[in-house]
């Protein structure tokens, strides 16, 4: 269902340019959990902004169910990203304003749903990430792992086939990890597509499958190779990723 | 479809960037309202008709110095050579120039005697040609005949037995019946008694500010003054023409007088509307540059928190909302914030319109002025907030993910 052939990415910042991505060759099968891994600054959040329909390849071809995304109109690629894509970001990204309702609310609402329908829709996703009691709430009043959860309600809310992740984990304790992770697997186990990118050497393995990004290349990694990378642990932290984590955290 | 319950509920948890701007929207809509109020009061003033040919009459002053000066043959002799110009429709001597400012007020009354009830009147003295010269419309009774006409020494105190009265003056003295004013005599001065002969439609006092200003009337007399003034109209279009061939022609025929102050009737009505004229252009900058800083606080709070929120926007795209979509949130948005203003403002302004009202005793504001004005801000809002909408539109989804 998600096939990219050739695939590159190039930011021109200025005089310099950034290949974030080069020579993708990669495809997804529907049912799939994907995770993904390398270091920072490797090009694992450009690749999942492209898969998402955030941002739009320079070069290859980038087929969405069959569907040419390169070829399509900004309004064309936000109706796909409503109706196909679900999104889940490291820092969450409520709507701080918004009360959990609401929140959940704002993709039916540009799906265009009728009032009942999104309330049935809104009621049953919270109740599946057990925060119905709370739906009145403003997303800070929440923790971090709660917060995470509302935002996969969200997500899961216009019954999505893919499910995007950057780092759903990387602002959360282990305990509030897992209980995502378990979550996501759940999501998977009634057919819904992952695509993860994580740090978490630990979860990264309990996907189905797991590609490594290095260098903006992306490769598979096999269970042989998953050995000696858990004891070169990913986490070698470079200048720029502390940097990188210290303002995340600090959010 | 829309979202205005979810734009409406993020607007309270982020209030006051936003009264601020409805406030100003408010005060905007209360003064730009009862400006346009206080022009439109002044603009129907000015356009009231004066009654006059005012495009084709122009007037000057004849200032006497000579000793031994012949007031009535000399009169006689400029009144002659001014009518026989060609161009020159007619012209009179006349005490006073409507729209001017400066002039005679008497009072009728319906019985003789001191203490009655009298009614102001602003007096035109003039010659059987003044209904012509003026170009008044006479709608009952007759012109004074030549016969009419009296002579009246520098310091006389008497009145002449008949008189033309404005229509409005008709309607004072006899109210709801203005015909029946015909043929009536009131009294003058008291206890002079004066025959209605004519009504003429209107004629202006010439004190445009008077409540009265419409209440006027023409006695027969032509008069002695060492400073006296001649009305001339022309034939259309030989106006400015005329003025300086008439005032050569004057000067030269009697050297014992300078001719002097020759001026149109138009630049009269110039100069008595010139501080309305004034006053309503201040009051048109005050709307102008009172919508302007509205315009700029709402582009200003928009771009604010359109910056302050990138990462939510983005998320929004990212969640599925077109350019379009995102637009048309800042656009709500601002539909509420101006709904705010207009209403504290529709109530404000009728509240100010009420004491202006009470305070200069005008007519209150219409309806549709103030419907007039809510919509302007409203149209305001949204030209306003167009600009940072599409900014906002204009973000990439990408900021969902890439921003910290
Ligand atoms: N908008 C951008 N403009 C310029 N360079 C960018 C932009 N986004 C990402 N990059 C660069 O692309 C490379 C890959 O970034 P990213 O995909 O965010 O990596 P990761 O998510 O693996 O940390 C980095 O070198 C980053 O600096
Ligand atoms: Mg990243």
């Amino acid at each position: 269902m998600l096939l990219m052939k050739q695939l590159g990415k190039v930011f021109h910042t200025g005089e310099v340019s950034t290949h974030a991505l080069r020579e993708v060759d990669l495809e997804v099968q529907e049912g799939d959990f994907v995770s993904v891994t390398g270091p920072s600054g490797s090009g694992k959040t450009t690749f999942l902004n492209i898969a998402g329909l955030l941002e739009v390849a320079s070069s290859g071809l980038f087929l969405l169910d069959g569907e040419n995304v390169n070829q399509q109109t900004d309004s064309q690629r936000s109706k796909m990203r409503n109706q196909k894509i679900g999104f889940i970001f490291q820092s969450f990204n409520l709507i701080p304003e918004l009360n959990l309702f609401d929140n959940v609310d704002v993709p039916l609402r540009y799906r265009g749903f009728d009032a009942k329908e999104r309330k049935r829709r809104i009621e049953q996703q919270l109740e599946l990430v057990g925060l119905a009691s709370r739906m009145k709430h403003l997303p800070s009043q929440l923790s971090g792992g709660q917060q995470q959860r509302v935002a996969i309600a969200r997500a899961l809310a216009t019954s999505p086939r893919f499910l995007l992740a950057d780092e759903p984990t990387g602002n959360l304790d282990s305990q509030m990890a897992q209980s995502v992770m378990a979550l996501l697997e759940d999501i998977n186990r009634q057919g819904t597509t992952i695509i993860m990118v994580t740090h978490d050497h630990g979860l990264a393995q309990r996907a189905k499958r797991q590609i490594l990004i290095k260098d903006g290349r992306v490769s598979e990694l096999t269970a042989a190779m998953h050995e000696t990378l858990h004891h070169e642990p990913l986490h070698i932290v470079s200048p720029v990723s502390a940097e990188h984590s210290a303002k995340v955290a600090g959010v | 479809m829309f979202e205005l319950g979810p734009i409406f509920r993020a607007l309270l948890r982020q209030k006051v960037g936003a009264i601020l701007i409805a406030l100003q929207i408010a005060l905007t809509l209360s003064i730009m309202v009862n400006a346009i109020f206080m022009m439109q009061q002044r603009s129907s003033q000015m356009a009231r008709p004066s009654g006059l040919d005012e495009a084709n009459l122009f007037y000057l002053s004849n200032t006497v110095f000579g000793q031994n000066y012949n007031h009535e043959a000399a009169l006689a002799d400029d009144l002659r050579l001014i009518r026989g110009i060609p161009g020159v429709v007619d012209a009179t001597q006349i005490n006073a120039i409507p729209l001017s400012g400066g002039g005679w007020s008497m009072g009728l009354q319906h019985k003789a005697g001191e203490g009655e009830d009298d009614i102001g009147v602003a007096v035109y003295m003039v010659d059987d040609h003044g209904i012509n010269t003026l170009g008044l419309e006479l709608i009952a009774g007759e012109n004074f005949q030549l016969t009419d006409i009296e002579w009246r020494p520098a310091a006389s105190v008497s009145w002449p037995a008949r008189a033309i009265v404005s229509q409005a003056m008709a309607e004072a003295l006899y109210p709801g019946a203005y015909q029946t004013a015909l043929g009536k005599t009131v009294y003058i001065n008291q206890n002079e008694a004066i025959q209605i002969s004519g009504i003429v439609k209107t004629l202006q006092a010439p004190w445009n500010g008077w409540d009265g200003v419409e209440r006027s009337m023409l006695v027969p007399f032509q008069m002695e003054n060492r400073n006296g003034r001649y009305m001339i109209r022309t034939e259309p279009g030989r106006r400015d023409e005329l003025m300086p061939i008439i005032e050569k022609a004057l000067a030269e025929s009697n050297k014992n007088r300078i001719i002097r102050n020759v001026t149109s009737l138009e630049d009269t009505r110039e100069d008595s509307y010139r501080s309305h004229n004034a006053l309503n252009k201040i009051l048109l900058l005050v709307i102008v540059i009172l919508t302007l800083i509205t315009a700029f606080g709402i582009v200003g709070l928009a771009m604010f928190s359109i910056n302050r929120r990138r990462r939510q926007i983005g998320t929004r795209r990212a969640l599925g909302a077109t350019q379009l979509q995102v637009m048309r949130y800042f656009m709500l948005e601002n539909f509420l914030i101006s709904t705010l203003g207009v209403t504290i403002g529709a109530i404000a302004a009728v509240g100010l319109n009420i004491w202006l009202v009470s305070k200069f005793e005008l007519a209150p504001l219409q309806p549709q002025l103030l419907v007039f004005g809510v919509l302007a801000l409203y149209l305001v809002g949204q030209l306003a907030v167009f600009y940072p909408a599409r900014k906002a539109a204009a973000i990439s989804p990408a900021t969902a993910t890439r921003s910290v």
